[in-house]
Parts: structure tokens; sequence; C-alpha cells
């Protein structure tokens, strides 16, 4: 018990001839709730079968408290792993699931059954011993797998998608329970998900992969607020991009002067010194809705293209006269909207929303099917398996 | 010419292209008569014979072809040509027997060690090795058994003919029953389990034995019936290298004496005691598979279904 500190670095492994992590480091500190989100295929499940010595790294060093064991075979080194699948034994009872590991801590066979008990307290599930895996429901397979890791007693739990399988809203149970179970045993935590939500509600920090790359690392408030690039500000969340060109002559306020068709735009975050084309992103809950013809700056006339109703909030489809496709956020106050299909309206852009990002050199169609289509292959490739 | 494909183009438009191909002739529901008489004919077929050799080893007469009323004495009345009493017969039995239970002792653990390897640790030596896993289903019997015939009379004359030499056959020709199951469901179950065990400290060792090995035994189990099955059928082989008639198992005995020698309903009582102890080992097989993958939620019943339809 006690450490808990993981350091990669220039982590590197090549299958054949492709390249699924590429050069990452990142320090990860005793205690903290650290997630690597990404689409599939960007990375972070490998990264993580790196660190738990399921795969050799090509290159790089993995520290574990101080000690490189990058060449360690995986039951050498003190992490423990909830895989995706739970991979319980089924020939065994959850109390002997739970027991598995303790055979190779020498643990005395006195502490034994009270510390299996304790692991079951700990993910609520005392008086489940003697039940067989498939006796129990996913969420509650989860949580022996929890408890089989947690009893060793690991520097660093490595979790990849554990709520991956479960459905949304009991997911969303399981989010809080972990995150508080994290605080309380205080052990450090990787965490593996696609699920910008479950990374974002549950980190103290997070890592954004991308082809093998870290894009960007930083707290949830720092990632979701100041994306670094159209590709993060996309994948986390609903966030609206445009294509945009920088206007050669700023005027040096710590603004940024942006073409948007024929419509001359300001913008006050973000990469502020960039040239040429850019990607300008918008959150949907800083969009304003206007009616048609309302001046002001940042102003672009529009039409509403679809409205769906959500409960609390409508969701608002817009369309400027750019071309550009746009959606905000309505709260539902009990009044009826003043908006319907076809409706022409004014859209108001606050400057200090607007994020100049670089351009990736792909359309924003391109950027959007990527972090889309990958999440979509992903829960396919979960409900096959 | 091309008129007649104009008007196969053009199809009917509108509502008259719902009609094109015609209202449906007769119910499309009903129940399949010539597919279903079909195989009744052939099951029938298949089994009547099996099933008139079975009731004419309880012939009270010598006959093969008359009914002259029922009895045992084929099995245990007869003091000298019965499967009890007469010493070559019940020999026979006996040896197939004991041929069963080596081969596949000695074949089920080689096998899965085969699987094992050629699954886990691939490479250029596994790659080859599944091959001959494949093609020793694919060489004809006769060709193994007449080249082993010379291997152990002229090569390796330390295995003598008889025992020896046919359970060394046997482990060869049934070795790939146990490699191509276990492989089935080591591809099914995945390297997870192995992973897992690792990860809670287990060496690579400790995780085949504690996790892959207990996952492994229905197809462990369903393999050595197959092979227990398998060799109690066999004939090319043991009939190559046995030696003496002590060495003879039913299924050459049988052949031996079915055109003269010991005749008779006799050879009907071995053939069926023969067709008891294969369907037995089947039925154990495939009870015990149930019963030994009945917590499993993975489709586990591909390799059973697969395996128990082989023999």
């Amino acid at each position: 018990m006690g450490g808990g500190n993981v350091i990669v670095e220039s982590l590197t492994k090549r299958f054949d001839d492709v390249t699924a992590v590429d050069d990452i480091s990142l320090e990860i500190q005793p205690g903290e709730f650290f997630s690597l989100l990404g689409p599939s295929g960007c990375g972070k499940t490998t990264t993580l079968r790196l660190v738990a010595g399921f795969e050799q790294p090509t290159s790089g060093r993995i520290l574990l408290d101080g000690v490189d064991v990058a060449r360690w075979p995986p039951h050498r080194r003190n992490v423990n792993t909830v895989f995706q699948s739970y991979a319980l034994f089924p020939f065994l009872t959850v109390a002997e699931n739970v027991a598995f590991g303790m055979k190779y801590k020498s643990v005395p066979k006195s502490e034994v059954s009270s510390r299996v008990g304790e692991a079951l307290a700990l993910v609520q599930l005392s008086g489940y011993e003697k039940r067989r895996p498939n006796q129990l429901s996913g969420g509650q397979q989860q949580r022996v797998a929890l408890a089989r890791a947690l009893v060793l007693r690991p520097s660093v739990l490595l979790l990849d998608e554990p709520l991956g399988a479960l459905d949304a809203k009991l997911r969303r149970t399981l989010q809080v329970e972990l995150g508080a179970l994290q605080k309380q045993v205080g052990i450090t935590f990787l965490y593996v998900t696609h699920d910008q939500e479950e990374a974002l509600t549950m980190s103290d920090r997070l890592a954004v992969m991308n082809h093998g790359r870290i894009v960007q690392l930083g707290t949830p408030e720092e990632v979701y607020n100041e994306p670094a690039d159209a590709y993060v500000a996309d994948f986390l969340g609903v966030s609206n991009l445009m294509d945009a060109r920088v206007e050669p002559a700023g005027d040096g306020r710590g603004s940024c002067r942006l073409r948007l068709g024929e419509f001359a735009l300001e913008a006050e975050a973000g990469q502020l010194d960039a040239t040429g084309s850019v990607k300008v992103a918008i959150r949907p809950e800083r969009i304003d809705v206007f009616p048609y013809g309302t001046d002001g700056p940042n102003h672009v006339p529009g039409m509403v293209e679809r409205l769906v109703f959500l409960g609390s909030t409508t969701q608002v489809f817009l369309r400027l006269a750019t071309g550009s496709a746009l959606q905000t956020l309505l709260r539902n106050d009990g009044t009826a909207l003043p908006y319907s299909q076809g409706t022409p309206v004014s859209v108001g852009l606050p400057a200090d929303a607007l994020r100049v990002l670089p351009d990736p050199g792909v359309s924003v169609a391109e950027i959007h099917d990527k972090t889309l289509g990958d999440q979509l292959l992903d829960v396919t490739s979960t409900a096959s398996s | 010419m091309a008129s007649t494909v104009d008007q196969s183009v053009a199809a009917p438009s509108g509502r008259e292209s719902l009609l094109w191909r015609g209202r449906p002739r007769g119910n499309p529901w009903r129940r399949p008569w010539a597919m279903e008489g079909f195989t009744w004919l052939y099951i029938i077929w298949s089994i009547v014979p099996i099933a008139i050799a079975v009731l004419f080893s309880f012939n009270k007469g010598a006959s093969q072809a008359t009914w002259q009323g029922f009895s045992t004495k084929w099995y245990v009345g007869g003091q000298v040509t019965s499967v009890l009493h007469n010493p070559s017969l019940h020999h026979a039995v006996i040896q197939t027997l004991i041929l069963g239970a080596l081969t596949t002792l000695i074949t089920v653990p080689i096998g899965v060690g085969f699987a094992i390897g050629i699954d886990r640790w691939r490479s250029r030596t596994s790659g080859g090795l599944n091959f001959v896993m494949i093609f020793s289903f694919v060489i004809p019997e006769l060709l193994l058994a007449v080249a082993l015939f010379l291997l152990v009379t002229q090569a390796f004359t330390f295995i003598r003919l008889g025992t020896p030499a046919e359970v060394a056959g046997l482990v060869v020709w049934n070795i790939s029953w146990p490699a191509i199951i276990v492989r089935a469901r080591l591809v099914t179950i995945g390297r997870t389990y192995e992973e897992a065990a690792a990860d809670l400290g287990a060496s690579r060792m400790g995780a085949i034995r504690r996790a892959l090995l207990p996952m492994l035994m229905p197809a462990i189990f369903a393999s050595a019936v197959l092979v227990f099955a398998s060799t109690v059928d066999d004939f090319v082989i043991v009939e190559q290298l046995s030696s003496t008639a002590n060495t003879q198992p039913m299924s050459v005995l049988i052949y031996s004496n079915v055109h003269g020698g010991l005749s008779g309903p006799a050879l009907n009582a071995l053939a069926t005691i023969m067709l008891i102890v294969s369907l037995l080992a089947a039925l154990i097989g495939f009870f015990a598979y149930r019963w030994m993958t009945r917590g499993e939620r993975t489709k586990g019943g591909a390799e059973a279904l697969t395996g128990i339809a082989g023999i």
C-alpha cells in the first residue's frame, strides 16, 4: 500500500506496421484519478495494457514508484486490472474469485476470509460470497471484479472501460460510486474510457488521445473549456465547429478578427495569434438566439432547421447564412418557443465564447465523422463481445 | 432479340407490379412434407440394418437371418460360443477396453498440450504443427497404418507389435481430436482469463493451471470421450499393428471371423457390445459437457455439438 506514482516516458508500442502508442509521456500522482480518453483505436487501451504488463513496449519506460517495470511480467507488478469483460472465473464462487490473488501475496489463511469480507463490503456485495458470477447482474459482476483487484491493495488500479458493458442508468450510478470509492481507498486509478462524460465527471486529470498520441492533458475543466484543437473540442461533447479565416490586421486588443463567409466576427478565446484558415468552436450553451433582424456585434443571420424536445431543454439546430450548422440548447421554462422549423433568426456568437483553434487541415464534417464514427464503432464492438 | 429484352426490363408499374409474380400458390407455412419424409427415410435406411444386427444377437438359433426366438445365450449362456465364455471373444472385449483407456490417457494430455502450444505461443513451429494436426484428418488411415507397421517392424523395433504398437498408432491417429477441440475452446474463451490470473499474481504456468485448465475441462472431457469412442471403432490401425489373437480387439475379431471361423450371432453380440460402448461414451460425454458448461453464458455448445457429431 502507499505510493502509486506512475511515470510513463516516451512509451511506444508498434504492432507490425501499426503504431498503437506513439511516444507518449505522462506522470500520474499518487492517489490521483487519471483518465485516458479517446475513440477506439486511439491507443488508450494499449497504454493501459503496457502498464499492466500484458504487452511489451517497443521502447520507452514505465516507472511505478520510481522503478522501471516495463520489462517485468504482469504478475510481478503491483498493479491490478479491472477488465471490461470483468474476466471473473466462472468456475469459482464470488469469494473464491476475490481470494484468487491472495495466494500469491502470502496472506495468512486466517486473514484471507476477513479480507474477502472487507472487500465485498467495500463494493456493497456482502452476503454474495457463495454465488457464482453467472448468478450476478452485470453491475454486480463489475463490483466483484473491483473487489478482486482492490483486495490485493495495489499501488495502482487499472480500469479498462469498466462500465462499458452496462446500461446508461446503471453506468451513471456506478460512476458516482466509483469516484467515491477511489477517494475512500486512496489508490491511484488509471481509467480508460471512450465516454467523455465519464472522463469529465470522475477524473482529477485526463489525457485525450488520438492516433496513439496525447492531444491534450489537463483537468476536466481545462480540457472542456480550453480545448487544444478542433478534435478535442469535438470529442468532448457537442461542440459547434466552423471554418473561418483570420483577418490579417488584428487590432492588438487581445482579440482576433475573423471572417466567416461574408460576416466579420471577433473572437477573444483560443489561439488569437493564428493566421490564415482556422476552426472556430463555440459551446451550444453559449449561443444566443434572437428574433430575425436584431443587430449587434457578432450577430449572424440564420434559420432554425430542426427542434428536438429533450425534456428540460430543447435542442435547436441552426443553419447560418454562411452554411455552417450549429446547435444550441434552450431551456424549457413553460412558455412555448417562438421558433419552429424554418423560422429565420439572428444568431449571437459572443466574442468571449468564440474559440480560435488551429486548422487540422480537414473539414468540420470529417472531424465530426471521426469522433462520432469511432464511438459508434465502440458501441457495436462492446455489444458483440 | 432486342425487343424481348426491352419487354422484360420494362416491369409493370404501380399496383400491377405487386401482382407481377402472381399469387402465392398453396400455404407457405405448411409442414415441409417432402423434406420431413426424406429425413425419415434416411434415418430408417441407416438405422434398420444396425437394428437387425442387434436383434439377431438375441436369436435362439445359430442363424443370422432366420429368427428363432429370443435368448441371451450368445452373450452369457453358451458355454463355448458366448462372448462371456469364449476366450477369444471376451479377450477381444477386454482388449478393446484396454486400448480405449490407454489411448485416451496418453492422447488427451498430449493433445491438450499441443492445443495450448499452438494457440498461445504463436511461432513458425506452431504454424507447422497446426498443419500437421489437420493433415492427419486428410491422409488415408490405411496409409498411416502401413507406414506405422513398417516403422515398428523395421526402425523402432523397441515398440513391439501388439498392444504397444496398437496404442502408439491409435495415439498418432487420434491426437488431432483433443488438439482441435481444445483449441476451438481456447479461441472461444480468449486470453482474458489468463491475463486476469497473471494480473492477480499467477505466473505463466500458474495461470494455465488455475485459470485456463478449469475453463478447458469441458473440452478436454469431450475430446477424451471422442478419442475413446473412435478407438473402440478403429479397425484399420489395430488390424495392422496387432500381433497374436490375444491383442485383437473386437473390430479385428469380427472382421476376421465374418467369412468363416467363429460365426453366427456371437459376432452380432460382439458388435452390439461395441456399439453400446461407443454410444455410452458419446452419451456420457454429451451430458457431462452440458453439466460442466451449465454455469456459462458463452456460446460454448458449438464444440460439444461438433465433437459429439464427429463420432
